[in-house]
């Protein structure tokens, strides 16, 4: 019947309109989409170049913003020196440090609070007022009880950290689907398969993104801490150089602080388009 | 129990219910139901919304506590809902092989999807399958722990008219190999008398009638048998038109 309707239908449609050629099939925009993306990364370029011209020629003072190529000069003479590199490694082993301990509680906290409404009744309201208080708020106190030691920037890259990934465990866990449940039920499934199969991957997509929001936090609570209280890693760099007056250095601090901010998130994004490939929003470049 | 043809009767029957009380609160949902279900035999149960048709079949399937009588039967049978419940962060066959051994399970839910027309998709997602695509590696997870007693919860009310034509052969077919027991919780009329060697219409918590499909009229819409048992259905249900 449908072969039918077809064989009569496509000829009628051929004789109106003729079968277009493959190379007229659409107008191509202005650009395409190679132009577009070509420029999107020239304006930055030219505004690079502007900042690199108005220093040579002095309208901007090295005093107030160096060239780039100062900036970079400097950035291999500190690497020579072997500063920046242990700066840089001191820094990411905090960030690092922090972030696992931050992200391993948060995630158990939240993984007992969104299983468990005794957990909640005991945890949940005495996570969210501590929640509450801006956690920079405590760096005072932090000082006070660690000094200018690692420990005071581990505890407050933990800190930050771990409220996002708790929230989003929690709300992860609320989220599935209860007749996932009943099926797991059904099939007979044990707690422990249910927890592995259906509610842990069930609850990823919200804990992924909350660590991409974390991670965030963890640079914050970073460059705030090195910058007040620290004796070596970025923050300290910067520090000394402001004494010296030196902005190339600044600027340097500040590029990397930025770059680190970049990797962290492209790790993420990478992790997420992994681990949910079955998620309708993350698979745009899935096989399948 | 004497109605139906001698062939079922060897076998130990898939299920048999006695005496099944079921209350939510003060209401009292199923009282005293008994029913029976022979290995291989197909039964519809036909009834107004309300009437307790699913608070049984969640009996049955262990999901709910029951307040009375006895249920003799498997702890844990397929079930198969309205809604594929599909895991959306598995391929076709780890839904498939949900709750087997793994290293078995692989082959089992190939050969389970092949049965059911997907041998080709077992490593896709759920996300990529139609509606009765998706019902099919539903249909695929139920047996490929080949079960005693199969219980179908309106399995084909959300597909379309021809999914649901395609559906009723595959069903059939599968059924007719793997000879569950089966127990069909429907609205559709047409459907029980089509698939069912038995149609049961419950009524306010009890079966309130019985009817054997004879083989012919199973057969065709059109043999009068068919065409009378229809009628009568839908005077039970209280749907006949004038």
């Amino acid at each position: 019947m449908s072969e039918a309707v077809n064989s009569l239908s496509t000829p009628t449609l051929a004789s109106v309109t003729p079968a277009p050629s493959t190379a007229v099939v659409k107008t191509p925009p202005v650009l395409g989409e190679r132009g577009f993306l070509a420029l999107s990364w020239l304006v930055p370029f030219v505004l690079l170049l502007a900042w690199e011209g108005f220093a040579r020629l002095g309208t901007l003072s090295p005093q107030v913003l160096p060239a780039p190529s100062k900036v970079l000069l400097t950035a291999w003479n500190l690497i020579q020196e072997g500063r920046l590199l242990s700066d840089l490694g001191s820094s990411l082993l905090r960030a690092i440090a922090g972030f696992v301990i931050g992200g391993s509680v948060g995630f158990i906290l939240g993984t007992l609070v969104g299983f468990s409404r005794l957990a909640e009744a005991l945890l949940d309201r005495s996570v969210q007022m501590v929640r509450a208080v801006p956690f920079l708020a405590a760096l005072p106190l932090v000082i006070v009880w660690f000094g200018v030691d690692e420990g005071g920037k581990v505890f407050l890259v933990s800190l930050g950290v771990m409220f996002p990934i708790y929230i989003n465990t929690v709300l992860g866990i609320r989220q599935i689907d209860p007749k996932l449940i009943e099926l797991a039920r059904v099939i007979g499934l044990s707690n422990r398969t249910l927890i592995r199969r259906i509610i842990l991957p069930g609850a990823l997509p919200s804990i992924l993104a909350g660590v991409r929001y974390a991670l965030a936090v963890a640079w914050l609570a970073l460059v705030i801490a090195e910058t007040i209280a620290t004796n070596s890693g970025i923050g300290s760099l910067a520090m000394d150089a402001r004494e010296f007056l030196r902005t190339d250095v600044i600027v340097l601090t500040i590029v990397i602080y930025a770059g680190i901010g970049v990797v962290s998130d492209a790790i993420a994004r990478v992790l997420e388009r992994r681990l949910l490939a079955w998620h309708p929003n993350y698979a745009r470049r899935s096989a399948l | 129990m004497t109605t139906h043809t001698t062939t079922h009767e060897i076998e130990s029957p898939a299920v048999s219910v006695h005496g099944l009380r079921r209350r939510y609160g003060e209401r009292t949902v199923i009282s005293g139901l008994s029913l029976q279900i022979a290995r291989g035999e197909f039964v519809a149960l036909l009834g107004e919304s309300g009437c307790g048709k699913t608070t049984l079949l969640r009996a049955l399937s262990g999901l709910d506590a029951i307040d009375g009588g006895r249920i003799d039967g498997p702890k844990l049978p397929a079930v198969v809902f309205q809604e594929p419940r599909l895991i959306p962060w598995d391929p076709l066959w780890r839904n498939v092989s949900l709750g087997l051994d793994d290293r078995s399970g692989k082959p089992l839910a190939r050969a389970a999807l092949e049965e059911v027309g997907l041998g080709d998709r077992i490593d896709d997602w759920p996300r990529n399958l139609s509606g009765g695509q998706a019902q099919r590696v539903a249909l695929a997870r139920a047996l490929v722990r080949e079960p005693r007693l199969l219980l179908l919860d309106e399995p084909f009310a959300a597909l379309d008219a021809l999914t649901r034509i395609r559906m009723h052969a595959l069903v059939r077919q599968l059924v007719a190999r793997h000879r569950p027991g089966v127990l069909l919780v429907t609205h559709d009329v047409d459907e029980a008398i089509l698939l069912a060697d038995r149609v049961l219409v419950m009524r306010a918590g009890a079966i309130a009638g019985e009817y054997v499909v004879s083989h012919e009229a199973g057969r065709s819409r059109a043999h009068p048998e068919a065409q009378e048992l229809r009628e009568h259905l839908l005077v039970e249900l209280g749907a006949a038109v004038e």
